[in-house]
């Protein structure tokens, strides 16, 4: 419980890094957190135009969801092009409050 | 009303000029420092304004509302393209890169995979990305340039290119230092004051011109008949996802966008300025569109009848031909002219330098001459620039597309090739370097794929299309990296200890 390499590997032979096998501890949970703001950065961004498409009704686009409009807008529009930057601003920002505790945390008990 | 010489604007940009010149050589640090990648602390929010003023080119400040003027909803997928990667390249590689511990993406690649070919691969990227992203920039100057003087594009050219090297050399000379806040105030005044002016005179409300253009863009519906707003009106479903996926890996791939979280003080400061980064970014984002709403707008109303080959040749000044069919003070659009030349002018400076860099150190001291001293090197680094900067010259002259689409392929190339190496680098330990140089080349091939043989294959222009080619080539040279990557030696276990101890530990 003194040492620094409380929180190493399990094995201290144990170099493996693997996005989709993480080391159990620290690298676990963040890569739980990048999969997560992964999911919705995805999601938002190509996920609506293929709601566009899937709910068309002609070649260009052209469905319910361009015909309600927003501040004026079609309401695709400015999803798109206004409220997904919000939505990007909005990810980084939890993703960084998550990542900021997560880090003090192993450091601290990294210290201990 | 075209082939006029314009005082205002010129004076503007002597005076523009002037004051960053000023600034630069009062805050220069010590003499002689040619290729500065030190950010000073000012804080998170000032180094979000670094990020985005290292950022904004003419693309982002000319390109957009052109693209936008020619192909509406299409050209969304350049905002979204070119913010969400910001999304990708926090998430997945800025803290690691931070922690990793190298200062570009040369060195990176050097450290991580323990191989000179793979370095001089990289730096070769780096130095071809740098010549497309200038190329793009020196069609915005060229541009304005002939709009100011009311002269010829190729003189206009030869012309911007002299005023910005003379300014470069005397204030490379002096020892002045770019303000990076500074910069970034400028091109957002630049492009918000006329913009406001603007919604004010057309009645679409001074404050908030980026909400009020939405009765406007309703408005050039319903006068043209035309849904400017209709998603796939000028671009398929595919050729979207396929651009915008591509901008997005390529901005978190760019070397020059990475290169600023090397010099950061601390991860925690790296990350939390990306957020202020996109904010400011999007702030011109946000608004780009309504001056190209606002030109067209102006068409209809006015009833001045463009046709498509006039549309496209005024695209790429769209931003400045808005404010001057809308009657602005020529104090207002020669405002708007000079923010376009300064963006271009920061973006040069810092790719020029770049590319240089990349040459002078990666390619000529790491593997050509590697006894070279520190004075042979700043005088290849020197000489590189110039060669760059003609070689640029000699692309511009006749412009490949849009600045928005010449800009693109250096994002396609960026993607295809750094990406995939830096993103298996920093999240597989297994990824060795016999990977990573098929990966980059085979990279290569399919960024130019469609330029070097669309002609014999005409069906490489609909799948990899030159400005769009990373959704499928970026995950097949993520495969091939992982498959070659297999069938060979892994990396060295320092490597792998490197990875777990320092760039994956809290």
């Amino acid at each position: 419980m003194s040492s620094p390499e409380f929180d190493r590997p399990t094995s201290p032979k144990d170099y493996r890094v693997n996005f989709f096998r993480p080391q159990a501890g620290f690298m676990r949970r963040e890569v739980i957190y990048i999969s997560i703001a992964l999911i919705a950065w995805a999601l938002l961004t190509f996920g609506f135009q293929f709601l566009i498409y899937s709910g068309q009704t002609d070649a260009s686009g052209s469905g319910p969801l361009t015909r309600q409009t927003i501040f004026s807008f079609p309401f695709e529009y400015w999803f798109t092009g206004q409220f997904l930057i919000v939505w990007f601003i909005l990810i980084c920002f939890l993703f960084n409050l998550m990542v900021d505790r997560l880090t003090e945390r192993y450091r601290q008990r990294r210290q201990q | 009303m075209e082939n006029e010489f314009k005082l205002v604007p010129l004076l503007i940009l002597a005076l523009f000029l002037g004051i960053s010149f000023i600034v630069g050589v009062a805050s220069r640090t010590r003499k002689g420092e040619y290729y500065p990648v030190s950010a000073h602390a000012v804080g998170r929010i000032g180094i979000g304004a670094a990020i985005a003023s290292n950022w904004m080119s003419a693309a982002s400040f000319l390109g957009i509302a052109g693209i936008f003027y020619l192909k509406g909803y299409f050209a969304l997928a350049y905002v979204i393209g070119w913010t969400g990667g910001y999304v990708l390249l926090l998430v997945l590689l800025a803290g690691q890169i931070r922690r990793f511990g190298k200062y570009s993406a040369p060195e990176f690649v050097e450290a991580r995979y323990d191989s000179p070919v793979a370095r001089f691969l990289s730096a070769v990227i780096t130095i071809i990305i740098s010549l497309i992203y200038c190329v793009a920039q020196y069609k915005g100057i060229g541009l304005i340039f002939a709009w100011i003087f009311g002269i010829d594009y190729t003189v206009a050219l030869l012309l911007g290119v002299g005023v910005i090297f003379a300014y470069l050399a005397i204030s490379g000379s002096l020892g002045a230092t770019r303000n990076q806040q500074l910069h970034y105030a400028v091109l957002l005044l630049t492009f918000l004051i006329p913009l406001m002016a603007l919604s004010a005179k057309l009645g679409y409300g001074r404050w908030l011109p980026q909400i009020g253009y939405g009765a406007a863009l309703s408005e050039v519906n319903r006068l043209s008949g035309v849904e400017m707003a209709a998603p796939w009106a000028s671009a398929t479903p595919y050729e979207w996802v396929a651009l915008c996926f591509t901008l997005m890996v390529g901005t978190a791939g760019l070397p020059h966008v990475l290169s600023r979280f090397y010099t950061l003080p601390n991860i925690r400061v790296a990350r939390w300025s990306v957020v202020w980064g996109i904010f400011f970014i999007g702030l011109l984002y946000w608004s780009a569109p309504a001056f190209a709403t606002f030109a067209k707008l102006l068409q209809l109303r006015g009833e001045m009848p463009i046709d498509g080959v006039a549309a496209h040749q005024i695209a790429d000044v769209i931003v400045i031909k808005a404010a001057e069919w809308g009657g602005l003070s020529p104090w207002l659009v020669g405002m708007l002219a000079v923010g376009g030349i300064m963006a271009a002018f920061g973006t040069i400076t810092s790719m020029l330098i770049g590319g240089a860099g990349a040459f002078s150190h990666d390619i000529y001291y790491r593997i050509l001459n590697p006894e070279a001293s520190e004075r042979q090197r700043m005088k290849v680094a020197k000489g590189a620039t110039l060669v760059l900067a003609i070689l640029v010259v000699l692309a511009a002259v006749n412009p490949p597309g849009l600045i928005a689409e010449i800009t693109a392929v250096a994002f396609a190339l960026a993607g295809n090739t750094l990406f995939p190496v830096f993103l298996l680098g920093i999240w597989w330990d297994r990824t060795n370097k016999y990977g990573a140089i098929a990966g980059m080349t085979l990279g290569i091939a399919i960024t130019f794929a469609a330029l070097v043989f669309g002609s014999i294959c005409p069906v490489l222009h609909t799948w990899l299309p030159s400005t769009s080619s990373a959704l499928i080539g970026a995950p097949l040279v993520i495969i091939v990296m992982i498959v070659v990557s297999l069938l060979t030696p892994p990396p060295p276990d320092a490597i792998r200890r490197h990875l777990v101890e320092k760039v994956h530990s809290p």
